[in-house]
């Protein structure tokens, strides 16, 4: 370490002494990364109240259930970064679906298929991006009206009934499980692998390339961020086009692991990602959160799903609680950033 | 009778904790007269203005209307005395129809129902006074902007106002749309009613008022009879005596190379500029009125607002579509509003800093970004707790600093700097002038707007003066009382 980043060091945590209440660095860290304190407080929850859930077997599992949801989650993370929202991820999955099942039924072979729902994924996403951009409508009304369409053209496409007879190539990835290491008999699921490579690269991406620097400023000020030569327009439709991909790959995943395509799946996908994304501490009006929340978040929200199949309360309860859940991590947030001095 | 129907006498307005907008202003109106209000910016126009309509209140002193001390806690306060004020930007709802908003607020209504057909009478009747052309069915978005001050007129004439308070109607308006304005203005105030108009374009003062006050500095100078005046006093009475030379520095002398050569260049709202130069190790400022131009001119030359002409840049030709092509070529802008134009107020300062710089790269590195950052902002003697303290958290001078580090980072050549003192104290103003100064003498260019004359004063080699979109005439203040450029602010040539 050179002696200017030790002195900025320094500077950094005599700059934190200044700011009142929040006194030392443990407290600061504990306040930014507070989604892994309750995250950590449920896995302790679940662990007294079941010996099976803290096995590899179980783990392996949430990881397995999470995956589709974590995927999209993370495209709409960077949506949110820039203060957009998409409401069309659910629809865009189920659709992405069906074209691979569809393609996979003709004959096509699955290298080729998959890359093309991909494709259509990430090209319907910029799609939206470009018209909320250039029509300046807010993207909430052109996703939305992504959400009816493209659900619609799932059940055009699909008759309206599930595709089966897909080759067991394709459908054996997302049952998939690889050994965590060559010769161990301990199994991890290959959707969970790719959600967390996603998830890290994602995380990088943001941090350290000047595509992440800007589209954190464009979600934290546009003005701002034009009038410093931020090409605004691109980055916003990029992000969509983002969103449009990891959609997309989300409902491939589903399809592969439900051995079908169901053009009815991946209902309400887009609230389960938005509330890990905002549970996970990502702002609603853009330029601040990121990737390691998000993550946490959506594995939070798996975690919370297996506690209330633990004490046996049915999903009622759990959509229930869940909901209440979320406004409390909020309002948490909140009153961090007001503490913090951000608001 | 009484002799006026309104009386403000002795007002003071102090805004905590340090602004003190008027000392002591006083203003009759008399029934039936077009009354002016003349002044500089900053002389407390806007908050007498704001008084009268009941919006501020006054910290010391009187009001009366029609010889009846009043004491008006709100707008509404202000409409039930008979105060009806009609705002620059126009507080018409533009989706609802003329009819609709001669009557908001007061809308004709039987048992929470409205009488439509009343309504219809008493907006026809109101719009008829006006001598309307178009139809009450119109809604106002459809109207021209001249129209949409014609029904604010009306509307303010269906609550039975006394007084008609209009603040600077021209700026949005073309010749003949302010004639129709006029027309009205005139035919209204024959009717009885007063109207209190606010400009600092004195042509419009002599065509439309019967008498003008003045205010300078927060007090009421004095009333004329506008047909009794000549134009110097009026305007010595605007910019007062102050002969002498302010303060200046002395400056190095600028190079012999342009930085920027304005041949032409025309834009929205009027603006044309021509043979506009600025060397290499100049500052060159602009003095204008508020809306003269001056912002519109800088962000055209930024690529941010859409602008035709021939314009050089070290001495290659500049036609600026985007703020990229701005950047690329070495030009910054520090906008006029830094909280939402030049800052992303909840990100880090280093990352800040280096917004504009980090298009040279792909990857980035926050220690790199860091490097960068330390040693400008100690140039600068910013002060700041950490690199990665939020920008919200400093001082507004400190931030003017990060968003000048913004360009000096990327190693601007031309800064263009808008209203950059606002809001900063008089310490941070000196500071950043220094820093301007600083610049310039390792050879930047700079062109800094201000409405601030004693601060261009002090810091220009040139100071354009900007009048209705043109740039009308060029002083040295090194050989110029301030007074001749003030006057050729509000008469747009010399004096």
């Amino acid at each position: 370490m050179d002696t200017t980043s030790k002195e900025l060091v320094r500077q950094g945590s005599d700059g934190g002494k200044k700011r009142g209440l929040i006194n030392s660095p443990l407290v600061e860290w504990a306040m930014r990364y507070n989604f892994i304190l309750i995250f950590l407080l449920a896995v302790g929850i679940a662990t007294s109240l079941s010996s099976d859930f803290l096995t590899f077997g179980n783990i392996a599992n949430l990881f397995q259930q999470a995956a589709a949801v974590g995927i999209v989650a993370i495209g709409m993370t960077f949506v949110i970064l820039t203060a957009n929202i998409d409401l069309s991820v659910g629809s865009l999955s189920a659709f992405a679906g069906i074209i691979v099942a569809l393609l996979l039924q003709g004959g096509m072979s699955g290298w080729l298929a998959a890359p093309l729902a991909l494709g259509v994924g990430l090209v319907a996403g910029a799609a939206m991006g470009a018209i909320s951009v250039y029509g300046k409508v807010p993207s909430f009304i052109i996703t939305l009206a992504g959400l009816v369409s493209l659900r619609g053209a799932t059940f055009l496409l699909s008759d309206g009934s599930p595709i089966g007879g897909l080759p067991s190539g394709f459908s054996s990835i997302g049952s998939a499980m690889v050994p965590i290491m060559p010769g161990s008999d301990l199994l991890f699921p290959v959707m969970g692998i790719i959600f967390l490579v996603i998830a890290v690269i994602a995380g990088l991406v943001l941090r350290y390339t000047v595509f992440g620097e800007y589209v954190l400023a464009t979600g934290g000020n546009i003005e701002a961020a034009r009038l410093s030569g931020v090409p605004v327009r691109a980055i916003s439709i990029a992000v969509f086009a983002i969103s449009g991909l990891l959609a997309a790959l989300g409902g491939v995943l589903l399809t592969s692991r439900l051995h079908i395509g169901q053009p009815t799946s991946a209902q309400g996908l887009e609230l389960d990602a938005i509330a890990a994304v905002v549970l996970g501490g990502t702002s609603l009006f853009g330029g601040r959160g990121g990737m390691l929340g998000t993550t946490v978040a959506v594995m939070l929200l798996q975690v919370l799903r297996n506690i209330f199949n633990l004490v046996g309360l049915g999903s009622f309860y759990q959509m229930t609680i869940t909901g209440v859940i979320i406004v409390l991590a909020i309002l948490l947030n909140r009153l961090i950033d007001h503490y913090a001095g951000r608001t | 009778m009484n002799d006026y129907v309104l009386d403000v006498s002795h007002v003071s307005k102090r805004f905590p904790p340090n602004v003190i907008a008027l000392v002591d202003a006083s203003l009759q109106v008399r029934p039936g007269e077009v009354h002016c209000l003349l002044g500089a910016n900053g002389a407390g126009k806007s908050t007498l203005l704001k008084i009268v309509a009941g919006a501020h209140r006054p910290d010391t002193g009187t009001m009366q209307i029609d010889g009846k001390p009043v004491d008006l806690r709100s707008p509404q306060d202000a409409s039930a005395a008979g105060i009806a004020m009609i705002y620059q930007e126009l507080d018409l709802i533009p989706q609802m129809t003329v009819e609709e908003n001669l009557l908001l607020g007061h809308t004709p209504r039987r048992f929470g129902i409205i009488s439509r057909g009343r309504r219809r009478t008493l907006a026809a009747a109101a719009l008829k006074r006006i001598g309307a052309t178009f139809p009450m069915t119109a809604r106002v978005e459809t109207l021209s902007i001249a129209n949409q001050q014609l029904a604010a007129i009306a509307r303010a004439l269906t609550g039975a106002a006394k007084v008609v308070v209009m603040d600077e109607p021209s700026a949005a308006l073309n010749e003949t749309e302010l004639e129709k304005v006029f027309e009205v203005i005139r035919e209204i105030s024959a009717a009885g009613v007063s109207v209190l108009y606010v400009s600092h374009r004195l042509n419009e003062i002599r065509e439309i008022g019967d008498r003008v006050t003045v205010l300078r500095a927060g007090k009421t100078v004095e009333t004329f009879d506008v047909a009794a005046v000549d134009e110097r006093t009026l305007v010595s009475a605007v910019v007062g005596e102050s002969h002498e030379l302010l303060e200046r520095g002395e400056h190095a002398p600028p190079r012999e190379a342009f930085a920027l050569r304005v041949k032409r260049l025309d834009g929205p709202a009027g603006l044309e500029i021509r043979d506009l130069e600025v060397r290499q190790g100049e500052v060159v400022g602009l003095a204008g009125l508020n809306g003269a131009g001056r912002t519109t001119l800088l962000k055209a030359l930024f690529g941010v607002q859409p602008s035709t002409g021939e314009i050089e840049l070290f001495g290659e030709p500049y036609r600026p579509k985007h703020a990229m092509d701005a950047i690329r070529r070495g030009v910054g802008l520090v906008p006029e509003n830094r909280k939402t134009e030049g800052l992303v107020l909840d990100a880090p300062i280093y990352r800040n800093a280096t917004l504009a710089h980090i298009r040279r790269y792909r990857w980035l590195s926050h220690r790199r970004m860091k490097t960068l950052t330390h040693p400008v902002l100690k140039q600068l003697q910013t002060k700041f707790g950490s690199l990665t303290q939020p920008v919200r958290q400093l001082s507004g001078g400190n931030q003017q600093k990060i968003v000048l580090a913004k360009w000096v980072i990327d190693g601007a050549k031309l800064l263009l700097l808008d209203e950059p003192s606002r809001g900063l104290d008089i310490g941070a103003k000196a500071d950043l002038y220094r820093l301007a100064r600083g610049l310039a003498e390792q050879g930047a260019a700079v062109l800094v707007a201000s409405s601030e004359l004693e601060e261009l004063y002090a810091n220009c080699n040139r100071i354009w003066v900007i009048h209705e979109g043109k740039n009308v005439v060029c002083f040295d203040p090194a050989v110029t009382p301030s007074l001749d450029i003030q006057q050729a602010t509000i008469i747009g040539r010399r004096a």
